[in-house]
């Protein structure tokens, strides 16, 4: 019945060391004894302990200057402090230097619980505090955007250098390359990580709804306004707010966005009151706003407020190199979701993904292996699994007369048939003699 | 199997030890002894805490010859401290053979008023029964309502019910199968 937590006490007299030791024994914990500074320091090294009980008076290193070497080598171990009656100063200097709590000695057993739970909390505080930390390291550690070919590396260093600053940013790039990956990126590595990001897709929302989700309103502004509400704008507030599709935004939303940018206040619908904000602004787009500009689609000055930095990420079909990579991501990714044990890509599936433009990029392809690992019935993901990739129909369709598609569909269905003329006809619901017929009519023959 | 021995350190009254006992057999069915007193513990006294060392106590107390008995409860009326403590209502090592029991604190309710005779023989009783739950190796228990969760004070032991959660009880059984 031994608990999870290890605990080491640390006192020069055996008897103290002893009591303590009977104790926690009979609350179950596994207990470690060490007679001095030193040799705490050595068990340490050696073991690792989740919490000490250290005296103060000791010979030689005394309880504080332990306490010191211990935040600073294992800053994860929490310390008790034992006192005796008349060293309180030394226990206040001991809170002070990182102490979780003090005992004075001899204490009533409820106090030694109560430390215990307050401990206890303490480590679970430690411990879950860890685990988020670990989680926000790995989303900034850029495994979110998987990537090892030349183009991505300059976009993590991109990042890198960009969150620094607190400059807007225009992501600019096709659709599924994953530019609000970047932009969390971004905002993982900036100063503003620990406030919110908030994303939201200008192309998604009519003019008036984005008017009132950026700068909320007042009770009464419109009609439906039957309380107050915050915007975005407020609500994003010491954060970073990414605006995905801005090429999309009426001019009119320019120009309010424009003065905010410039002003860094903002008045919510139907109030005057000017409310200060204070947000880091990323935007994304997939069109050529320098081209819009031209049309008189977009505003020149607005333009400039948002794109100081541009960061531009590539196309899939851009670094094809990193496509087995993000294969492997997405097939370890699905085959967990869906608990089917798909592990791998066969190499000429491989050479498909590879020789296919994508051009929805990696949303395409992320959904392309989902599809993939869903149907699949082997362990092996096969070119068979991704079939409807190579349809030309999909892809050519447009430029291509109906006797031209004909044959491309026939030839299709024979590959798939591995040229089992048999199979072929069932599956284009066709005789076996009309099939050979159409072979021989457009000339098909079975690749070598 | 051997039986469970009572006895005490000096003169007590009587009715403590048969409670105890009592309780053991009630709750345990394990035959219980009472025993001629042993001499009081004079020589545990210190005279800066005003107090009897319990570890002292349960020392000289293991070395005595008691092989006729599983396991040994002492109780005496003496305030006992183990080092780190201000007082104990008990001692015992974990799967030792002796455990002592100080009535000293169970005389008095929390408002200082006097407990009732049948108050102080049921804490008595308790205590007796968690420290010989000790003796057979079992931990403090998280479970509220089991006699195993450390009481800090007269009120926690006074909430206590007298007997051990299920957990407890099959640790316990597992204890007095191995003796």
């Amino acid at each position: 019945m031994s608990k999870k937590i290890t605990i080491m006490i640390v006192d020069d007299e055996q008897i103290v060391r002893e009591s303590f030791l009977h104790w926690f024994e009979r609350l179950g914990y596994r207990v470690e004894m060490a007679a001095s500074g030193l040799e705490a320091l050595e068990k340490l090294r050696q073991f690792g302990f989740d919490l000490l009980f250290v005296d103060i008076k000791m010979p030689g290193m005394n309880g504080i200057e332990l306490l010191g070497k211990v935040k600073e080598e294992y800053p994860g171990t929490i310390v008790v402090i034992i006192t005796a009656y008349g060293s309180i100063d030394t226990a206040v200097e001991a809170m002070k230097k990182g102490a979780a709590d003090y005992l004075l000695k001899p204490f009533k057993p409820e106090q030694l619980s109560l430390v215990m739970e307050k401990v206890l909390s303490q480590k679970k505080l430690i411990t879950e505090y860890e685990y988020l930390k670990g989680r926000l390291d790995k989303i900034s550690r850029f495994e979110n955007i998987i990537g090892q070919s030349k183009a991505m590396q300059k976009i993590f260093n991109l990042i890198q250098e960009v969150a620094q600053s607190d400059s807007s940013v225009l992501i600019v790039g096709e659709t599924g390359t994953g530019k609000e990956l970047v932009a969390k990126a971004v905002h993982a590595k900036s100063r503003r990580a620990q406030h919110p990001f908030i994303a939201i897709n200008c192309g998604a929302l009519p003019d008036s709804l984005l008017e009132s989700e950026l700068f909320g309103y007042q009770k009464g502004a419109f009609t439906g306004a039957t309380h107050p509400c915050k915007g975005f704008l407020e609500i994003v507030s010491g954060g970073t707010l990414f605006l995905d599709e801005i090429g999309e935004t009426s001019p009119k939303m320019q120009v309010d966005l424009l003065r905010v940018l410039q002003e860094k206040k903002i008045t919510r619908l139907g109030d005057r009151s000017l409310i200060d904000v204070d947000f880091r602004l990323i935007s994304a787009t997939r069109r050529d706003l320098e081209e819009e500009i031209q049309k008189g689609n977009f505003r020149e000055d607005f333009f400039y407020r948002i794109h100081v930095i541009t960061i531009a990420v590539p196309s899939l079909r851009d670094r094809k190199d990193d496509i087995p990579l993000l294969v492997e991501h997405f097939i370890e990714k699905y085959s967990h979701e869906t608990t089917k044990k798909v592990d791998q890509v066969s190499r000429d599936a491989l050479a498909l993904l590879q020789d296919y433009d994508w051009p929805g990029n990696v949303r395409e392809l992320e959904n392309a292996i989902e599809r993939a690992v869903v149907l699949s019935k082997t362990r092996t993901l096969g070119k068979e699994d991704f079939s409807f990739l190579c349809s030309p129909i999909i892809r050519t369709a447009g430029s291509r007369s109906l006797r031209e598609m004909e044959k491309t569909h026939i030839e299709n269905v024979l590959d798939e048939c591995d040229w089992n003329v048999t199979r072929a006809a069932g599956i284009l619901k066709v005789n076996r003699v009309s099939l050979h017929k159409m072979i021989k009519r457009y000339g098909l023959q079975r690749p070598l | 199997m051997k039986p469970i021995g009572v006895v005490s350190f000096g003169e007590i009254d009587g009715m403590v030890l048969k409670a105890i006992a009592a309780h053991i057999l009630g709750y345990l069915r394990i035959d219980t002894e009472i025993f001629s007193p042993l001499e009081y513990p004079g020589y545990a006294y210190d005279p800066r805490r005003l107090q009897y060392d319990a570890g002292a106590i349960l020392k000289a107390f293991e070395s005595l010859p008691v092989q006729s008995y599983a396991k040994v409860i002492g109780v005496l009326d003496a305030d006992l401290f183990v080092p780190i403590l201000t007082y104990v209502f008990g001692e015992a090592r974990q799967g030792g053979k002796c455990a002592v029991v100080s009535l000293y604190r169970l005389k008095n309710n929390p408002d200082g008023s006097k407990a009732s005779s049948p108050l102080f023989l049921e804490r008595a009783a308790k205590v007796a029964l968690h420290e010989l739950g000790h003796l057979l190796n079992l931990t403090h228990c998280e479970d509220e309502r089991c006699l195993m969760h450390f009481s800090g004070g007269i009120r926690d032991l006074d909430t206590a019910p007298p007997y051990f959660c299920r957990y407890c009880s099959v640790y316990l059984h597992d204890g007095l199968a191995s003796l």
